[in-house]
Parts: C-alpha cells; sequence; structure tokens
C-alpha cells in the first residue's frame, strides 16, 4: 500500500472506489447490485416494520471490521454521569472522614491545594450510610440500594483520576483523553476501528438526559480531527429519532416514493456517464440505506412492543425513573440490532446544580434526586441483558468526568475533584466483585494503582478485540491513538 | 530517517559542592548510611542532572535536604515520615504525573529504597553533591545536521527549464505531460463550454451561474472568451467570500470562544470580513500574512492591520480563570505554532513541542524559539477611532472607572453593615449546625477546620432585595447621593466605539481580572511576576517580552534555559534578524521579524505551500496531497518541479493570489473533461494522481446551501457584517450546553444569505453544515473530509429549509414559465445545472411534474448527484 494511502487519501474520501467496490461485493457487480436495489424495490420497504428487513445485509452502511484479536465484547453502553459523582458518597467509602470530620485536609497533609469555586472547606463525612453488599462484601452507600444487588458482577476502580477540574476540559478528557477540543470521541474511535454491525441503524448512537446536553456539549462524542462520519448520531427518545429522518408532514408517503425513485433513475443515469466513479454509487446507495433508516431507526426505539414486566425493570411506571429507565431499555434495543457503542447521558443542562450530578449548593438533595433517577434503571439493565444473554459481549462503563471533593463547600456540598473518582465496569466476561486500584485515605487522590483516562481507554478497546498501540490514525504527520503515548489496559479487567 | 545525533554535543558541567546549610541539621542522621549507600547513587544518576543548586529545573534543588523540603514549583518534593504523600516518591513511582526521571525508570527496589528512606524521616548526609547538567538538555545542545537540508521541501525552490512537450504551450501543461507520457497516460479531451463555465463560477465564487450569465456567456464567441470570465469571476465580490472561507479553515476561525462559557466574541466578524476583503483585493499574500502575525508592529498601523492580528488568537480559548491556571498560555501559544506551523509554513512543528521532531529536522530547541518570537503576545480590546482619539478615549474611560470605583466602595461601606446582619440571619435559616457553630465561635477559637468553614460561608452574598428593603431613610438618602454621581459619571463616558479584537504585545502576568477571575481558591497558584509591571506596554522605556523559557518535556512547571527568539533551523538561509525594534518602543518586534522571515523569498516553505493550498482547491487534491505537511510522513509531491516552478513564479509575481489563479485556469489541464473513461489510463493510474482527467468534487458544506439558495433565487447576496443564525430546532439547541450565543432566527429571507455568514459557534456546529463534512473549528483544516452518508440524504431529503427552498425554485420557474410543463423542466434544468435536460431527463422531469408537482422535480434536483459536485 503506498504512503498516500496510509496517510489520508483513504481518510479523505470514505468511499475511495476501491474499497467501494470491495465493499459491495466486487467489481462492476457492485455497482450492478446498487442499481438493482434502485429499480426493484429497496424503496418498497415499509416505514416502521422494522425485524428482519432491518437486519439484512445492505452494501451501504459502514462495514464490520475485523478486530485484532478475539473480542471479549462485541457492543458497548457508556454511562456518562455529567457533571460529577462524589465517589466518597457513593462507591467509596471513607470513615476517615467521620474521624476526622470539620478538620482541615490542608492540614492533615500539609499541602494547599484549589478548589474550582471560592474556599476550601474542612473535611466533611457523607450522609449517607454505607453497608456491605454481596458475596464480595462491597461497600454501597444507601443512594443505590438496586445497584447494591449487583456488586458481585461489577468490578469498581476506585483510582480514576483526570487533570483538569473543570466540567468541560474534563469531559473532554474522560471521552476523548484530550482536554483541549478537536479529538475524537471513544465511540468515533470504535466505529473507526471496528465499523459497523448494523445495516440500518449508525454504529455509534448517542442519548441525552431528557433535561438536555451534556456539559460540553456535542464535542462530547464529536469525530475531531476524524471524517465526520464516525461521530456519534444522536437519538432522541421521543417523537422522531434522528433530526430529519422522517418527512415532514404534508408529505404523503406516495409523493415522497414518486420523489425518490425517479432521483435513482436520474442518479443512475448520471452515474453511468462516469465509470469507474465510486463516489456516485455510494451516493445512490447513501439514499437506500436513509430510507432503511427511516423504516428502521423508529422501531429500534419503540417500547410498545416490551412487556409490562420489563417496563418495570427499567421503571417505567415511575415518574422519577421513567426518563433514564426509558434510556436504558432503548439501550438494550440498540445493542440489540447492532448498534456498536450507546453512549447515553445522565444529567444534562438546565440547572446545572441541581439538573447535573454538579453539587456544589446541595449534595443530599442533588445526590439523592439523581441516584434516584439512574439506579433502578442501571440495574434493570444489566438483570435485563443478563437475562438475554447479553450481558457477556456488551461492556457496561460508568463514571462522570471527576468526582468531588472530600471537603465541604459551606458545610452543603462539594467541589469538583479530578484527584480521583469511582468508576464501574460490567458485563464483556469481567471479574465482578474486585476493586481495582484505592484513593487515599479521604479519597482526595488516587493512591494505588492510579487509572487515567488512557489507561480506561485502552481497557475499553481491548475488551472489544483492539489492540490500543495499533489503532491508529493519521493526523497532521502523527499516527494518533486514543491510549496516547501512556495509557495500558487495566491487567485485572482485562484478565 | 533524521536522527539527533546522540551526544554529539552534551554540555558536561561537573561542580563540585558543599551540600549547604547540613550544619543547620540537628543531629547526623541515625541512618545516614541508608542515604549514603541508597539513595545518593540514585540522586546522582537520576535527580541532580536537573535538580541541583545550579540548574534547579522547576526551581526545584534536589542536591539539599533544605531543597527538597522548600520543594520547587510544585510544591514540597519531600515529606519526612510520609512517602505517600511527598512528590518525590509519588512521582518516582509513577503514582503521579510527570513520572520521573526522565529516561529509564527506577527498579522497583529502588523505588522501595526511596520510600523507606523517606518514611524513616528522609535523612542527609554531609557528603558534597556532584551535579551533572545536561542529559536531559541533549535535545537542548543538539542541531540540525546540514544533511538535514537535502530534504527537498528544505531547499529553496527553483524554476528548472520547462520539459521539452510539443503537445501543449501552457507551462503547467508541459510538466503533466511529461509526467502522463513518462506513465502512458493520455490527457482527457475538454470540456464542453456549460460545464467549463459552472466549473469556473463554482470555484471561484461558490455559486452558480444564473441563466443571464450563462447566456452572456454563451454568446461571447470572440477568442479570449474564457479569460474574460476569468477576470469577471475574479473581479466579483462573490470571490473573495468563497476563497476568504478556505482562509478562514487555516484560521480555526469561529465566532466564540469554546469550552464550557463559550463567550461570544462580538466582534470576530471583522477579522472574517477582513479575510474576505484581503482577498478581493489581491492583497499580495506575503503582505497578508504579515499583517496577520504582526499587523501591530508595522511602520504603518491601521485599524485593518490591528484586525489582522485576530488571526493569532482565533483558536478557542478558556477566558476564564486563566491567572489560576498559567499552562494555558502554554496551550494558546501551542495553538498559533500548530496554525502557523501546519497553516503557513506545511511543517508540523507542535509535534516538538515536548521532544525534538521525531521525523522531520525540527528541533524542540526550534519550537521554544519560536514560542519566544511570539511570548510577548497578549490579547485585548482596541477602540476603532483614529489613534489619538483611540488613546483619548482609552484614558478618559479609565479616569471614569477609576472615579466610578471610589463612588462604589462607599456605596459598599453604606451597605455592608446591612450586609454583614442580613448575612447572619440567611445562614441561620439556610445552613447546618456545624457550620451555624462554626459562625458563632468567635473567630480567634475557631478550629483551623471551622475557620475555612466560616470563611466559605461568610462570603456569600444576599439578594439585592433584601439589602434595598433594610436600609434606613438616612443611609437611603446617602446612598442615592452616590448613585447620581455614578450616573453622572457615566454621562460622562464618551460612547463606546466598535471594540476590535486583537493582539499585541504586554505582559500576560499583568493580564487584569475579569468576570470569573476575583474567584480564587489558591492565591499561591497565581503567576508571581517577578517585578512590578503593566499588562500593557507604559512609560518612556522601550518594550521588553517577559522571560520565555525552554519547556522539559513541554511541561510548563519545569522551565529550562531561557530562550532568545528565532526559527526553524533547517528552513532559515542567511542571518534574518530576530527581533525588528519598532520606533515607537511599544512593541519588540519579534513577531514582525518572524513574519518577515516566514514572507522572505529565502524561505522554502511559504510559497510552496501557499501554491499548492491553491492548487488543492482548484484541482480538488494537492501537489502534495497533506497540504499542512511537506515533511517526510507527509506525501511527497506528485510533480515536484511544477510546485516549484509555480512557487518561484508566485514570488515573481509579487506574491498575487489572483494572478496564480488565471495561471492555473488558463492551463488545459482545469479544462479537461472530468466524465472521461481510458481503460488504459485506469489501469495505470485509478486514483487519478497524475492528473489525466478533471477530478469531480463535492462541494463543500456552505457552498451546498448557498448553491441550492442561488438556484432558488432566494439568496441575498449582500456582503460582510454581524453574522446570522439561521433557525435550529430547539431539540438540537437542547443538546449544546446552556452558556453559548445562538439568537435563533426563523427561517426566512433574513437568514438566506451566504453560509460564510452563518454564525460559528464552537460547542455547536450548524447541524447542516456538520453533516456535510464542516470540519472541526478548533484547530487548523489541513482539507476537508469529503464523506457520502445517509444523514446528507436525509437532510437533503426531508430538512424544512431544503424542501422550502425547492418550493420557492419551483414558484420562480412557475413564474417564468406559467403555463408549459416542458419549458418548465427546461428552465428547472438550465437553472439548477447550467444545462438543458436530455430528452430521456425532459421526459422523466415530465412525467414526475405531470402527475405531482413541479415542487417534486425541483426537490430532486436539489438531491440529484450532478448537483452537489464541481465537475
Amino acid at each position: 500500500m503506498s504512503q498516500a494511502s496510509k496517510c489520508g487519501k483513504k481518510e479523505k474520501t470514505i468511499w475511495s472506489r476501491r474499497e467501494f467496490l470491495m465493499q459491495s461485493g466486487g467489481g462492476i457487480a457492485g455497482i450492478a447490485l446498487a442499481s438493482l436495489l434502485a429499480r426493484d424495490g429497496v424503496f418498497a420497504i415499509e416505514p416502521g416494520l422494522g425485524g428482519a428487513q432491518c437486519s439484512t445485509s445492505f452494501p451501504g452502511a459502514f462495514q464490520p471490521k475485523s478486530p485484532h484479536f478475539a473480542p471479549r465484547a462485541t457492543n458497548v453502553i457508556s454511562l456518562f454521569m455529567s457533571g460529577g459523582v462524589s465517589q466518597v458518597d457513593t462507591f467509596d467509602y471513607k470513615p476517615a472522614l467521620t474521624k476526622y470530620a470539620g478538620q482541615s485536609m490542608e492540614d492533615l497533609l500539609g499541602a494547599k491545594f484549589a478548589v474550582r469555586q471560592g474556599m476550601p472547606g474542612p473535611l466533611m463525612p457523607s450522609p449517607f450510610k454505607f453497608q456491605q453488599h454481596g458475596a464480595s462484601g462491597m461497600q454501597v452507600s444507601e443512594l443505590f440500594p438496586h445497584l447494591a444487588r449487583h456488586v458481585d458482577e461489577m468490578a469498581f476502580i476506585k483510582s480514576l483520576y483526570g487533570t483538569s477540574n473543570d466540567h468541560i476540559q474534563a469531559t473532554y478528557e474522560m471521552q476523548t483523553g484530550q482536554i483541549r477540543m478537536g479529538f475524537p470521541s471513544v465511540g468515533c474511535w470504535i466505529t473507526y476501528g471496528l465499523g459497523s454491525e448494523s445495516s440500518s441503524l449508525p454504529a455509534f448512537v448517542v442519548m441525552n438526559d431528557h433535561r438536555g446536553g451534556p456539559l460540553g456539549g456535542p464535542n462530547d462524542w464529536g469525530s475531531g480531527f476524524m471524517p465526520a462520519s464516525y461521530q456519534g448520531t444522536l437519538f432522541r427518545s421521543s417523537g422522531d429519532p434522528i433530526v430529519d429522518l422522517e418527512s415532514p408532514s404534508g408529505m404523503s408517503a406516495q409523493q415522497q416514493r414518486a420523489r425518490l425513485e425517479t432521483l435513482a433513475r436520474l442518479n443512475q443515469m448520471d452515474m453511468e456517464k462516469y465509470p469507474g466513479n465510486s463516489e456516485l454509487a455510494a451516493r445512490i446507495s447513501s439514499y437506500e440505506l436513509a430510507y432503511r433508516m427511516q423504516g428502521c431507526a423508529p422501531e429500534a426505539i419503540d417500547l410498545s412492543s416490551e412487556t409490562d414486566a420489563t417496563k418495570k425493570l427499567y421503571g417505567l411506571d415511575n415518574a422519577v425513573t421513567e426518563p433514564f429507565g426509558k434510556q436504558c431499555l432503548m439501550a438494550r434495543r440498540l445493542v440489540e440490532r447492532g448498534v456498536r457503542f450507546v453512549q447515553l447521558f445522565m444529567g444534562g443542562v438546565g440547572v446545572q446544580n441541581t439538573d447535573t450530578w454538579d453539587a456544589h449548593a446541595d449534595l443530599v438533595e442533588n445526590h439523592r434526586l439523581h441516584a434516584a433517577e439512574s439506579d433502578l434503571p442501571i440495574a434493570g439493565l444489566l438483570t435485563d441483558l443478563k437475562a438475554r444473554g447479553l450481558l457477556d459481549s456488551t461492556l457496561i462503563v460508568w463514571h462522570g468526568e471527576f468526582g468531588r471533593m472530600p471537603i465541604s463547600q459551606r458545610g452543603v456540598g462539594r467541589d469538583h475533584n479530578p484527584g480521583t473518582q469511582t468508576a464501574w465496569m460490567a458485563g464483556a466476561g469481567i471479574q465482578g466483585g474486585q476493586v481495582i486500584g484505592s484513593s487515599d485515605e479521604f479519597g482526595y487522590k488516587a493512591l494505588e494503582q492510579p487509572v487515567s483516562a488512557h489507561d480506561l481507554h485502552a481497557t475499553i478497546l481491548h475488551l472489544l478485540g483492539l489492540d490500543h498501540e495499533k489503532l491508529t490514525y493519521r493526523y497532521s504527520g502523527r499516527d494518533y491513538r486514543l491510549s496516547d503515548i501512556e495509557g495500558k489496559p487495566i491487567p485485572q479487567i482485562i484478565a | 530517517m533524521w536522527r539527533t545525533p546522540s551526544g554529539s554535543k552534551r554540555v558536561t558541567l561537573v561542580a563540585i559542592l558543599a551540600a549547604a546549610g547540613l550544619q543547620s541539621l540537628p543531629a547526623q542522621a541515625q541512618n545516614s548510611d541508608s542515604f549514603t549507600n541508597d539513595i545518593r547513587p540514585i540522586m546522582e544518576r537520576t535527580c541532580w542532572n536537573c535538580h541541583s543548586a545550579q540548574v534547579k529545573s522547576s526551581g526545584l534543588d534536589l542536591s539539599s535536604r533544605e531543597g527538597a523540603l522548600a520543594g520547587g514549583s510544585r510544591g514540597p518534593a519531600i515529606v519526612p515520615g510520609r512517602a505517600e504523600d511527598s512528590r518525590l516518591y509519588r512521582q518516582l513511582a509513577g503514582l503521579e504525573g510527570p513520572a520521573m526521571p526522565l529516561g529509564v525508570p527506577l527498579t522497583a527496589a529502588e523505588i522501595e529504597s526511596v520510600r523507606n528512606w523517606i518514611n524513616d524521616g528522609a535523612h542527609w548526609d554531609a557528603g558534597p553533591t556532584t551535579v551533572i547538567a545536561g542529559d536531559q538538555f541533549s535535545a537542548f545542545a543538539t542541531d540540525v545536521p546540514a544533511s538535514a537540508r537535502q530534504y527537498w521541501a528544505f531547499q529553496l525552490p527553483q524554476q528548472k527549464p520547462l520539459p521539452d512537450v510539443a503537445a501543449f504551450e501552457h507551462p503547467i501543461d508541459k510538466f503533466l505531460q511529461q509526467t502522463r507520457e513518462a506513465k502512458g497516460l493520455t490527457a482527457a479531451p475538454p470540456a464542453d463550454r456549460l460545464t467549463l463555465l459552472r466549473r469556473a463560477f463554482l470555484d471561484l465564487t461558490g455559486l452558480p451561474p444564473t441563466p443571464e450569465e450563462t447566456q452572456q456567456f454563451v454568446d461571447d464567441t470572440a477568442p479570449g472568451a474564457w479569460e474574460r470570465l476569468i477576470d469577471r469571476l475574479l473581479a466579483s465580490p462573490h470571490y473573495g467570500e468563497r476563497w476568504g472561507r478556505h482562509w478562514l479553515d487555516v484560521a480555526r476561525y469561529a465566532d466564540s470562544d469554546g469550552y464550557e462559557q463559550d463567550v461570544d466574541r462580538a466582534n470576530a466578524w471583522r477579522y472574517r470580513d477582513y479575510v474576505v476583503d484581503s482577498f478581493n483585493h489581491d492583497k499580495p499574500h506575503n503582505q497578508f500574512i504579515i499583517e496577520q502575525i504582526a499587523g501591530d508592529e508595522l511602520d504603518e498601523t491601521t485599524h485593518e492591520t490591528r484586525i489582522a492580528t485576530g488571526f493569532l488568537r482565533a483558536g478557542p480559548r478558556v477566558n476564564f480563570r486563566e491567572k489560576d491556571n498559567p499552562e494555558r498560555r502554554y496551550e494558546y501559544l501551542d495553538d498559533v505554532i500548530a496554525t502557523v506551523g501546519r497553516g503557513v509554513l506545511g511543517m508540523t512543528v507542535h509535534c516538538a513541542r515536548c521532544h525534538d521532531h521525531k521525523f522531520d529536522p525540527i528541533l524542540q530547541k526550534d519550537y521554544y524559539a519560536l514560542a519566544t518570537s511570539l511570548f510577548g503576545y497578549v490579547e485585548t480590546l482596541y477602540p476603532m477611532l483614529p489613534e489619538d482619539q483611540a488613546a483619548t478615549y482609552l484614558s478618559a474611560t479609565a479616569d471614569i472607572d477609576a472615579r466610578k470605583a471610589v463612588l462604589q466602595n462607599q456605596i459598599r461601606e453604606i451597605e455592608e453593615p446591612y450586609h454583614q446582619v442580613l448575612k447572619l440571619e440567611r445562614i441561620e435559616q439556610e445552613f447546618p449546625a456545624e457550620v451555624l457553630q462554626a459562625v458563632r465561635t468567635p473567630q480567634d477559637q475557631r478550629s483551623s477546620g471551622q475557620k475555612l468553614l466560616a470563611d466559605q460561608v461568610l462570603s456569600i452574598g444576599v439578594p439585592r432585595e433584601q439589602l434595598d428593603a433594610a436600609l434606613s431613610e438616612l443611609d437611603v438618602t446617602r446612598r442615592q447621593v452616590l448613585l447620581d454621581g455614578i450616573k453622572q459619571l457615566e454621562q460622562q463616558r464618551p460612547p463606546q466605539p466598535p471594540m476590535i479584537e486583537i493582539v499585541t504585545d504586554g505582559d500576560y502576568r499583568y493580564t487584569p481580572d475579569r468576570a470569573g477571575d476575583e474567584v480564587l481558591g489558591c492565591p499561591e497558584c497565581r503567576i508571581k511576576p517577578d517585578k512590578p509591571g503593566s499588562f500593557l506596554h507604559e512609560g518612556s522605556q522601550p518594550y521588553t517580552v517577559p522571560p520565555s523559557n525552554f519547556l522539559i518535556r513541554g511541561d510548563p512547571f519545569s522551565p529550562g534555559p531561557e530562550m532568545a527568539p528565532a526559527f526553524l533551523t533547517v528552513a532559515t538561509y542567511g542571518n534574518p534578524p530576530i527581533e525588528i525594534r519598532r520606533a515607537n518602543g511599544r512593541t519588540s518586534g519579534r513577531r514582525l521579524a518572524l513574519a518577515q522571515w516566514l514572507t522572505s523569498n529565502q524561505n522554502p516553505l511559504t510559497a510552496r505551500v501557499w501554491v499548492n493550498r491553491l492548487w488543492h482547491h482548484h484541482f480538488g487534491v494537492g501537489i502534495v496531497a497533506t497540504l499542512d505537511n511537506f515533511g517526510r510522513v507527509g506525501d511527497q509531491p506528485t510533480h515536484p518541479e511544477l510546485l516549484d516552478w509555480l512557487a518561484v513564479e508566485f514570488q515573481q509575481q509579487g506574491w498575487s493570489t489572483k494572478q496564480m489563479h488565471r495561471l492555473i485556469m488558463t492551463s488545459a489541464a482545469y479544462q479537461m473533461a472530468s466524465a472521461y473513461d481510458d481503460e488504459n489510463n485506469l489501469a495505470k493510474d485509478l486514483e487519478n494522481h497524475l492528473l489525466w482527467r478533471y477530478r469531480p468534487q463535492r462541494l463543500e458544506a456552505e457552498a451546498v446551501r448557498d448553491v441550492i439558495m442561488a438556484t432558488s433565487g432566494g439568496i441575498d447576496l449582500s456582503s460582510g457584517g454581524e453574522p446570522i443564525f439561521p433557525y435550529i430546532p430547539q431539540e438540537i439547541l437542547n443538546t449544546a450546553q446552556a452558556y453559548g450565543r445562538w439568537d435563533n432566527q426563523v427561517d426566512g429571507p433574513e437568514v438566506w444569505r451566504r453560509s460564510l455568514y452563518v454564525y460559528r459557534r464552537r460547542t455547536l456546529s450548524f447541524p447542516f453544515f456538520e453533516t456535510f463534512d464542516l470540519p472541526d473549528q478548533n484547530i487548523t483544516t489541513a482539507s476537508r473530509n469529503t464523506s457520502t452518508v445517509a444523514p446528507q440524504a436525509l437532510t437533503l431529503l426531508n430538512n424544512p429549509f431544503v424542501l422550502g427552498q425547492a418550493e420557492l425554485f419551483a414558484r420562480r420557474v412557475q413564474e417564468r414559465a406559467p403555463y408549459d410543463i416542458a419549458q418548465q423542466v427546461d428552465l428547472a434544468y438550465r437553472t439548477a445545472l447550467t444545462r438543458p435536460p436530455s430528452a430521456a431527463e425532459a421526459e422523466i422531469g415530465r412525467q414526475l411534474v405531470e402527475s405531482g408537482s413541479l415542487a417534486d422535480l425541483t426537490h430532486v434536483i436539489f438531491n440529484l448527484s450532478e448537483f452537489l459536485y464541481r465537475r
């Protein structure tokens, strides 16, 4: 392969001629197939049918690519807790906070430190009760009674640290590995590395909190320097899942079909004038895929066929748990339909202090609310995936952009703390009930086995069968890696 | 591959020191053996090279216990008795970044020794410290080997004699044909005139020809019609809008700051207009570069040249709490170096931030020399007034602000007693018991924890209404007098002229507080200047640049030696000045020197990089395909001699961009057909690297929208000014963060302006553009991606804007051809595609209109592949 095709040509036009022909079955046959589809009824798929029609193979989508080695999981559901969850109030039990309650951490540590807002306060014990759970005896606070029943399936990383105490940069770091803007997100790298399993749905789907997008906005699932087609596709949880998916009211199905059929004929005639131009064939295919998405995407998130028992499992019968429960259930449906990477955000902008986990002003109220909203749905997701035999092939990752300070903010809240947070992973055959790393006595900084965003990302790639050192993207004269130059998979997770 | 010759010029400095201050230690360490036997060898080998009394990298001296306890810029290195809390141990053990030492890490046993030694109290012995400085500075000491300059991109371009090719007259064609002949390729015949007309319009203006403009060209059958067309298009104001947009990609231009607050840059559009005007006036490219790098340092400085410096600050900025995060300045410098490096020099200079470049002969030292050339820069606002009035305005404003501050202080004094009382009431009501207890405890009796809590809580405010209601009548009156005084002052305030966002020299350490800066948790984290000074230059002494250092491994907290300005060693011919002193003494003249080096005819890169970009936009792929990387891992030129010939021609033609358009577009290569099939050619050069036919190119995001509006007739072609905010559905706005500006406008003629004028918000791309491969607006763009994906189809099929434009287009056709469907189909094709329909197309079109409506056809046309390509 020439230097050019290694260094950017391929990225420049996703559909290079050669690639298209290979993907569509080779040679002229590929183009013939595309034209055949155009003539003989691709557009005959009825919207809303879904099922088998949505899973038949189709030459227009990103084709699946082989991983570097046998994967542990084929799909990922990433649960991002926007705003920053307090580790010392959830999964990282710190009796020292009670012992030293009201004392100055600066004095105890003999070190000065900065907080994000205003001045540092004294150490504050957790207002929540902790209790041991499961065979592993994991300490979990009263905030997560439902997840507590799953601790033996979850591996806790108590030393995930970052480098910024600003929400946006910290979110970029956890999503892209870099605190700066302009880098591709994890889902994007995975789409780049593994292609799509689904012929009718995007490989990388993002669903926001019902209150709005996360801090950082669309850059959180952006493609940075990679082609925009790798970026996450935002699905809405009500109405049409994708913007511009449906033709506007006022246009009949018949009228739309007349337009599409005429378009297909004219584009076909045009393509014959440019033999060997793969982009024109790809463009025809893209309309066919668009048409399939119109039929298949609404079906993928339509929950009406789910049983009452399933709905209850996700908390759809309760106003508090319903919004995130719907997202979790939709995530399961998307994974079942071959979506590679589902990114859910819990917490979204509106009023930052109450609509995200950003508990500066009232830790008790804030964390009680968000835990209540997400605890049962996530537990339901774990139960459901397991019952359907999907948990072994699906990786669940849970974390936020940073943890929170063990010291108080005015006696009622906690400020940002990139020094450590607790993340957990489940599924993908990961040994549950284990703890990786630790934070210091107060939960202020990662102490044993600190895990960086790069390490976390290297781990995720590894579980999907991708060698984080081999998955590179040439940009601006450098082979970029998601795990950058320092990341290493967490040995206990990939063991 | 070029490599640093290791150790060739290593500085070896041996100094024998008596460890200072040891005498003051209590009795010699009971376990000093451990130091002598275990720790000293480690320190000698790995620490003292950089952290000695002499070198003191990051301000840290590890040659004595005092030095280790005092620590460096990151704080104490050692907490005796507590290894886990000691930075020295944490960094050696990899618990905290950056991992130390540089190079080979310590063994587990060595790390364990350090741990035990610190836990035992970190005792020192009295032996001398041997300092060998140099290891990590080997990067600093290296030079570029002479052979590195042999690489083509660092050689000055030269015009070789034109190839002896009879088939073509045009110099460009002679070069291209020579390569084609060598490969046995045949050139495509010329495209037909209508195809060429559309190609030239879309290429130079980003707009299709109107039916009238088409007719004008068809009627011009005299020789020279093509040249006249090119001149006409180059004279159009829409030329600058099109080609200015290409440059704005390089300049990573946007209308907001990015990051969390994504603050609106209310005047950024003036830089956008500056770029457009510069292209329209065919400003010589060298002057264009000079103005953008040093427009404030020119002999004749105007608003235009000041606005041009907006280039340096066009990247993303956090723009608050900068003082708590001094490392951000280095991020911004890196943004500028990456942009100038990739955008102007075609070199990935930024790769040398932390180490010498891995592939190209660019030293880390070069990086910090360039950084030093830029280092004086600060970002500020400047009133758009004549120079003397600007000075008057600035001093008048400062005076009013100062007097107002006095009155505001007096108001605060009146309000403060009330505030104190109300605050305590609020605390009583809202805060838990331990907080109340802390506040109630007399100040001198508070525990350190209570003190923290009380300080935090006592800093809260009370609602303004509460305060107003509590004030006594007398105090209301007293306050009113002061408020009236402020009002009077405000009346004297000169009206604010438009403020432009510029860069000039100053001292970043004195940057005034902005909103958000005053909230500060860690005063000692702030940049501490070593002497008093001012943000912008003041007084009669000439300006001096704040010190700029080499950063070890690129770490702002690990400064190495102080640097002098310089440029890329390998690309510097002769001895260009590194500083051009300014008569007014207000700036250093370093950026001006940098700009002159960049645009000198003795610079081997800049002219090549620009003509290559022009070539890329005309032909779809550059002679060097990696526009921003002429280095060893970039693509090599397909036609190196042509590239050099063009670069020299460009310099000789006074760096005129329009002359280059004329030159390129009059070649036969530019006028070749794209619909040309040749089995032999396809077999030999499938990807058309050697340009045997014209490359069809999908329109860029902005052009797709512009061409739709131009075709419908709805487009508003007015130029320049404030940005527009075309409608974005609320559910998409909801996905973005709360901060940031989007003044959503309903879809209609007011927002049917060219896409160049759509507001660029860093945290929310305009969805239509994003679907059609808008590049990331936060980094300089090499070339845009072209994807062909289903969401593009969905947008063109279902987006309400597109459907509305299709309706508008149908009405426009209907008005001109009210009765005859065949005529309507014909007119729609001519308007949208610059050609009549074929018989088959006419029939298909007629059937569609007859069974449905004209809008069915106009909508289909917007979705045709042909409509979306320049062919």
